[in-house]
């Protein structure tokens, strides 16, 4: 039982990572990435690669493939310089294709039969689901950390200003088109850390685990969630994984239907709740803020 | 053998310039990217076949199809594009994540409600090929060469020559100033759908026929490959979108015969479109550049 | 009095459409320089060849002594060269103090290093608010850019504009759209920066403000300056009444 629990919880923080590091880029600098699931794959077969093929230690191997994938944000970064909001939307979903169909094509990666990783040890153990999770619920909390900071920080400033207007952010200052690629470059480099992490847990990766359904399913959570906030991608990755697992008890029907389950999803809420269900409008926040002032007793309702 | 291939490549070409266009047409009058579009295409597909085996009527499944789906387009745009389009201040990718929602629905939509199999659609002309000199073709092909042209001819017409199409024209154009000058939009929006999903619906028939096999991932790989054609066409230009897709068709068919492809003959499409993007960012055909 | 800017031949064309064609302009320090024209004259298309929007074709823009055109628009504000837009581009999610306090963060933006600074301390809150007082927003301060009126917008451009300490202060049409009532507070506001001994560039529809503000007026028609001088004299140039003066009266 606990097993199994530390095996959804492990994999349940791999995607909240991954809705974190989406919601820098679309959230935060306000790009449209649709395909955030060819650069998890790029991380995760890069790291895979390191310690397979070249026998790299996991550690490094896990730093190199963020670094790598980061790289590729980068370049991604300079095309969506040249390109509106539309075209880069399509661009990105057009790189998740190729990518994995580069996956399933080339000798590296295993082609179609997917490549098998060993697990690391760390002191001499073998790590498992539980090491994993911990290991993934560290990082996530070093990430939520440093996006706390960024958004306190004149970076943070700038990618809200360019959100918002960025000819106006121009006439500040700010220099749009570097601030856009480093977004692109820290959102892609954490998706390419969750790869490396998800494809040493698993042991065996395939092109269709970085398919482009992903990429959707990642979008899932942070705009379900709430975007442009820490707790919208968090809670909404933890909602989205954890809850067909758990109402897999009741029926079959959640799990069997994802797609059908997520695409309902997204579109109640981009119609109804656009802020998401834990965005600061959402009624769910304000009606717990609502609740904690009144067991506080601070306020009450003029505040 | 090049004119064989010249000729597979119109047939494929065109049928996805059939299948991009109802996307065209509806990037042209609301400026949404609807991927949706692939889930009318599914829909379409396996509406017709029902019709089709349950009557053995061909026209009647295409009728039926087109018109049942394009209606089920006018009441998505009545109740999610509309009211999302209306909201102030709306994120640029909110259309689009809600288009990726309805279509992420779609296929697991028909999964439950048809099956998960492969369904056929075991239609077949008297003659199968005809042969002009070295050149064969496929009757099916015909069949899809003269259904793509008829349709791109029914829309020539209703754009250019009915009140309709004026309508639609200027809506496209700008849409306050046509409602300003007394132009129904939201009739021109509906004509969009109607078209837009009828389409798709078409599209997916004839691929149906065409590969005589229908399952629910149908849509996967039109879902991108259409985006990539009518960007390729400069987003909302239907001229355009048919060049586009007749280039795609051609690219696909001579690079898969001619050249030993690192990827899938499907991905071809999106690396002609990243590298057009990065020579010219408004597409092959754009001219003018929406925000 | 000193130069502060010269821009020589000045060329902007889009294609064949010749926007400004050779314009040459100086601004003394402490000056306030009025630009009017008819709609379509090339003023706006002035202040974005200037500012760095747009590349010019040709000519130069010479600030304090130094080349400076071609360059982008945000290193032109990081020069001190601060301009304002005809519709206002506020940061409709941020609050007031949040919109001043990004345009306070003017040469902080420096890539990387930049998250290595707070945005928020204490001396840079207190500057947005020095500004907020000084443009009459105090009173906004905390409601989001999103849910105020335009007369606050055109201010609080201008206040965007004043907490980045510029050297050269370029108003679009500050006044536009604006009622009566709130066109009195910006020219107030103008007048106060003139006191001030601020360098100015003004571009403004409304002829009596422009008269009574501006040291010195431009008048452009067609990518080209027709006359320039004192208000006085501008206003009673045959030129200017036939291309913009007269057309104003009647209306």
């Amino acid at each position: 039982m606990s097993a199994y629990v530390f095996s959804i919880s492990a994999t349940a923080a791999v995607f909240v990572l991954l809705a974190l590091s989406l919601n820098i880029i679309t959230g935060y600098a306000g790009q449209a990435m649709m395909g955030q699931a060819a650069f998890f794959g790029i991380g995760a077969y890069t790291a895979a690669i390191l310690t397979e093929t070249y026998h790299v230690n996991f550690w490094l191997a896990l730093i190199l493939g963020m670094l790598f994938t980061g790289l590729c944000g980068a370049v991604l970064g300079l095309i969506s310089l040249r390109l509106q909001a539309d075209f880069l939307a399509i661009t990105t979903i057009g790189i998740n294709f190729v990518m994995v169909a580069l996956f399933n094509n080339m000798s590296i990666t295993g082609a179609s039969l997917g490549l098998n990783v060993t697990k690391p040890s760390f002191f001499g153990r073998q790590m498992g689901n539980q090491e994993f999770f911990f290991l993934t619920l560290i990082v996530i909390v070093i990430v939520c950390l440093l996006i706390v900071k960024m958004r306190r920080s004149w970076f943070g400033m700038a990618l809200a200003s360019i959100n918002n207007d960025a000819a106006a952010a121009r006439s500040f200052g700010i220099d749009v088109s570097r601030y856009q690629i480093l977004a692109f470059i820290i959102g892609t480099a954490i998706a390419g850390l969750a790869g490396g992490i998800y494809a040493h847990r698993m042991g065996y990766i395939a092109s269709s685990d970085f398919a482009f359904t992903v990429s959707i399913q990642i979008l899932s959570m942070v705009v379900i969630g709430g975007i442009g906030t820490i707790r919208g991608p968090i809670l909404g990755a933890l909602l989205l994984s954890v809850l067909p697992e758990a109402l897999r008890f009741v029926s079959d029907f959640v799990s069997d239907y994802r797609s059908l389950v997520y695409g309902g999803l997204l579109v109640l809420m981009v119609r109804f709740m656009p802020g998401g269900l834990f965005g600061s409008s959402s009624p769910i926040v304000r009606g717990s803020l609502w609740v904690f002032r009144k067991i506080t007793g601070k306020g009450g309702a003029a505040a | 053998m090049f004119l064989q291939l010249v000729i597979n490549s119109l047939a494929i070409g065109s049928l996805y310039a059939l299948t991009a266009m109802g996307a065209t047409l509806i990037y042209g009058i609301l400026g949404i990217l609807d991927i949706a579009n692939a889930g009318a295409y599914l829909i379409g597909a396996y509406i017709g076949y029902y019709i089709y085996i349950s009557t053995g009527q061909l026209v009647l499944a295409f009728l039926g199809a087109m018109l049942s789906v394009g209606l089920v387009g006018v009441v998505l745009h009545r109740t999610v594009y509309g009211p999302i389009l209306a909201k102030p201040r709306m994120l640029s990718i909110i259309p689009l994540v809600a288009a990726v929602g309805l279509f992420t629905m779609s296929s697991d939509l028909i999964r439950l409600l048809c099956g998960a199999g492969t369904k056929a659609y075991n239609f077949r002309f008297p003659v199968d090929v005809v042969r002009v000199g070295s050149v064969t073709i496929q009757t099916t092909w015909l069949l899809i060469f003269a259904l793509t042209a008829v349709l791109l001819v029914v829309l020539w017409v209703v754009l250019n020559k009915t009140k309709m199409g004026l309508a639609w024209r200027a809506t496209a154009e700008d849409p306050d100033i046509a409602r300003a000058c007394g132009v129904n939009t939201n009739s021109a929006m509906a004509l969009s759908y109607v078209l837009g999903y009828g389409f798709a619906a078409a599209a997916g028939i004839m691929t149906g026929i065409l590969y005589n096999s229908i399952t629910p991932a149908l849509g996967e790989v039109p879902s991108y490959k259409m985006l990539a054609i009518i960007v390729l066409g400069g987003l909302g230009n239907p001229l355009g979108t048919v060049v586009a897709g007749l280039l795609i068709g051609f690219a696909e068919v001579m690079l898969s015969t001619y050249t030993v492809l690192p990827i899938p003959k499907d991905a071809v499409a999106f690396v002609v479109l990243i590298i057009v993007l990065l020579i010219k960012p408004s597409g092959l055909f754009g001219q003018r550049n929406k925000v | 009095m000193n130069e502060l800017m010269r821009v020589e031949d000045l060329k902007m064309y889009f294609g064949g459409l010749k926007a400004i064609d050779g314009l040459d302009l100086v601004i003394n320090e402490g000056e306030t320089l009025g630009i009017i024209g008819p709609n379509g004259a090339g003023k706006t298309t002035l202040f974005n060849a200037i500012c760095g929007v747009y590349k010019p074709t040709g000519g130069k823009v010479i600030f304090k002594g130094q080349e400076v055109q071609g360059q982008p628009a945000y290193v032109m504000a990081r020069k001190g060269i601060a301009r304002t837009f005809q519709i206002s581009k506020p940061l409709a999610d941020l609050t007031i103090l949040d919109n001043v306090v990004a345009a306070a963060g003017v040469h902080e933006y420096t890539g990387m290093r930049s998250y290595f600074r707070k945005s928020h301390t204490p001396e840079v809150i207190a500057k947005a608010e020095a500004v907020l007082e000084e443009t009459g927003l105090t009173e906004v301060r905390d409601k989001k850019a999103s849910d105020v009126s335009l007369g606050y917008l055109r201010r609080l451009e201008i206040a965007r504009v004043l907490v980045t300490d510029p050297e050269l202060i370029m108003l679009d049409e500050p006044c536009a759209g604006l009622s009566n009532f709130a066109i009195n507070e910006v020219t107030e506001l103008i007048l106060k920066l003139k006191e001030r001994k601020k360098s100015i560039v003004l571009i403004e529809h409304n002829l009596p403000i422009t008269m009574k503000v501006c040291d010195r007026i431009m008048v452009l028609s067609y990518g080209k300056k027709i006359a320039e001088g004192p208000p006085e004299v501008v206003k009673h140039d045959k030129q200017v009444i036939e291309a913009y003066l007269g057309e104003e009266d009647e209306a």
